[in-house]
């Protein structure tokens, strides 16, 4: 899996979480720049991510990742 | 000794100078002998044991977890859980008695004839909620690879102990920490920047909080005289009493760790800039909910019960329900776990559902508020929407704090009748014809209350614009900077509220 193909996938993600069709996320695009991105739906977004990847994120991963950019950190490391 | 006694301005005094002294490597070992000297003076000698045990779980729990044998790692979680709850059991039996007293009482008067105590506290370890709730954080990021376990215990002693947090926090985190470790060059900044924060934490707390103070008790003290607007006054001006109180005690303590060139978390940013109760909350007593969302809040919405309660919603009630009735859930178990921190029924009743049930009605109407805000056409983005929102949110949390300023739960609710019954009897004139003054205070305490509310939006304002108002106070001339200080000074050292043994009174969040 290319880190371009993993953030193709994350727009789908992020579109479905986010309910809008003009998301387009990049390496550092964080909460701030999603409105509705809040503790709630960062917690719907990794669950989404998971059931998109077909693996678990771990906890530490999770309260700990900056951007999207480290998301695809994440990802491709456990992807491998 | 309180952290404004001047005990504790001598023992930071000394501790400066030691510990810029010290060779490099033992600074933090300076640190851990004026903990203990605090420690000492500060609390019963005696109830350090329970630090003790919370450093000794929480190192042996944590350094079996990175050389844990195949056979033991599988058991890792249940290593963590061991840790957790040991701690966990140590706080409920000490800081926790309210709620098995309470239990013993109910047992009692089930069954007359056992003679069990059933009054009373126990003495419980200084800022013991602070440091367990930092221990626990600290088993989970080892657990959870955040963290590296530290190595030397006396070290991780030292993590659990630092004094100037062990009164009224902030919550740290492990990671947050790592200063206490490294040795610091003396900085003139480091000791202007601490010594200026302090100075103002001193005015929050003796100029403005305990003149506040002593209006709220006295018309509290004699309800049946003071109605009318009076308990209106006594509520509102509560949030006023409680801020002064905890964040200027926040900066004594921040202050006091910047003189040894130790950053800790803040936990106060402009709370009452928030437009809504959700934002206030993320800006009031920052690290306590930042631990409950990295915890439990996070943990409790990943758990396969909530993940499924959210795909079930999403089926049967749409994106919205997916999202409202999960997110419910998951924020009544972290308000519950808030107002139980705080260590009583009537902060879980009263303070967490107040404000459970205000942000659940707040989610839930907001489709309707957003559809009527665009009808009415209303904007925004102006000033006076954003200080009406901000009025708002004041309004309710005031409301709320009725439970914390109470002292049960039935008088809070006692209070909130007369809250209602006082409207029947409504005395606009009392702003005006110097009723204000049988409170036990007099003009001069009045101006001060109002110049030192000023100084506080000042300061929120400068927040906003330079990150702290003391860069902006850097950037002046020399005699502005000088005279401002000694002003400050000046007022503190002369209407500053002194205690018995001229040590001020007790902290309002000292007891958690």
């Amino acid at each position: 899996m290319t880190r371009e193909e993993v953030f193709e996938r994350l727009n789908k993600v992020f579109r479905e979480v986010f309910d809008d069709e003009d998301i387009v996320v990049g390496e550092e695009t964080t909460a701030k720049d999603i409105e509705d991105w809040d503790s709630f739906e960062h917690i719907n977004l990794v669950v989404a991510v998971e059931d998109e990847f077909s693996f678990k994120i771990p906890m530490g991963k999770v309260v700990t990742m900056k951007n999207v950019g480290e998301m695809a950190d994440i990802i491709l490391e456990l992807g491998k | 000794m309180t952290v404004t006694s001047f005990g504790f301005l001598g023992l930071l005094a000394a501790g400066v100078a030691i510990y810029y002294c010290a060779p490099k490597k033992i600074q933090w070992i300076v640190l851990l002998g004026l903990s203990m000297v605090f420690y000492y003076y500060a609390a019963e000698p005696f109830t350090i044991i329970f630090l003790i045990i919370s450093t000794a779980t929480a190192y042996i729990t944590t350094n079996l977890m990175p050389c844990a044998s195949e056979r033991i790692r599988k058991h890792i979680s249940g290593i963590a859980v061991m840790g957790i709850l040991i701690n966990a059991v140590l706080w409920f039996a000490l800081k926790g008695s309210s709620f098995w007293l309470a239990g013993a009482r109910a047992l009692q008067r089930l069954i007359p004839d056992l003679n069990i105590p059933v009054e009373g506290t126990l003495v419980s370890a200084l800022g013991m909620g602070y440091y367990t709730a930092q221990v626990v954080g600290y088993i989970l990021d080892c657990y959870r690879g955040v963290s590296i376990p530290q190595r030397n215990p006396i070290k991780l002693f030292l993590f659990v102990c630092f004094f100037p947090q062990l009164t009224v926090g902030p919550i740290s985190k492990y990671s947050q920490l790592q200063s206490l470790y490294e040795g610091h060059r003396f900085s003139y900044s480091n000791l202007c920047f601490g010594s200026q924060r302090i100075l103002w934490g001193f005015f929050k707390k003796l100029v403005i909080s305990d003149r506040v103070g002593i209006i709220i008790s006295a018309i509290w003290a004699d309800a049946g005289t003071y109605t009318g607007f009076w308990p209106w006054c006594a509520v509102l001006l509560y949030p006023l009493q409680i801020y002064t109180d905890f964040s200027g005690c926040m900066d004594i303590v921040l202050g006091a760790a910047e003189l040894f060139d130790i950053k800790l978390p803040e936990n106060f940013h402009n709370p009452f800039t928030s437009r809504s109760v959700q934002e206030f909350w993320q800006r009031w007593h920052i690290t306590l909910g930042i631990w409950a969302k990295d915890y439990v809040y996070y943990p409790v919405l990943k758990s396969k019960v909530l993940v499924s309660l959210g795909r079930w919603t999403k089926k049967h009630f749409g994106k919205r329900g997916a999202k409202l009735i999960p997110w419910a859930v998951g924020m009544g178990i972290l308000w519950f776990v808030m107002g139980f921190w705080h260590g009583s029924m009537r902060h879980i009743l009263g303070l967490s559902a107040w404000y459970w049930i205000i942000l659940v009605l707040g989610e839930l109407f907001a489709p309707v508020l957003k559809k009527l805000i665009q009808f009415l056409k209303v904007n925004t983005e102006c000033y006076s929407w954003k200080l009406f929102q901000r009025i708002r949110t004041y309004v309710i949390f005031a409301f709320g704090t009725v439970f914390f300023a109470a002292p049960g739960f039935h008088a809070a609710l006692e209070r909130y009748k007369i809250l209602y019954t006082s409207l029947k009897n409504l005395n606009p004139w009392i702003f005006f014809d110097g009723s204000i003054l049988n409170l036990g205070v007099s003009w001069m305490d009045v101006n001060l209350v109002i110049i030192g509310t000023y100084l506080l939006v000042k300061v929120a304002y400068l927040r906003v614009h330079y990150g702290y108002a003391r860069i902006w106070i850097q950037k002046q001339i020399l005699p502005f900077r000088w005279l401002l200080w000694i002003v400050l000074f000046l007022l503190v050292l002369i209407y500053g509220l002194y205690g018995a043994g001229y040590d001020a009174s007790q902290f309002i969040y000292q007891g958690f």
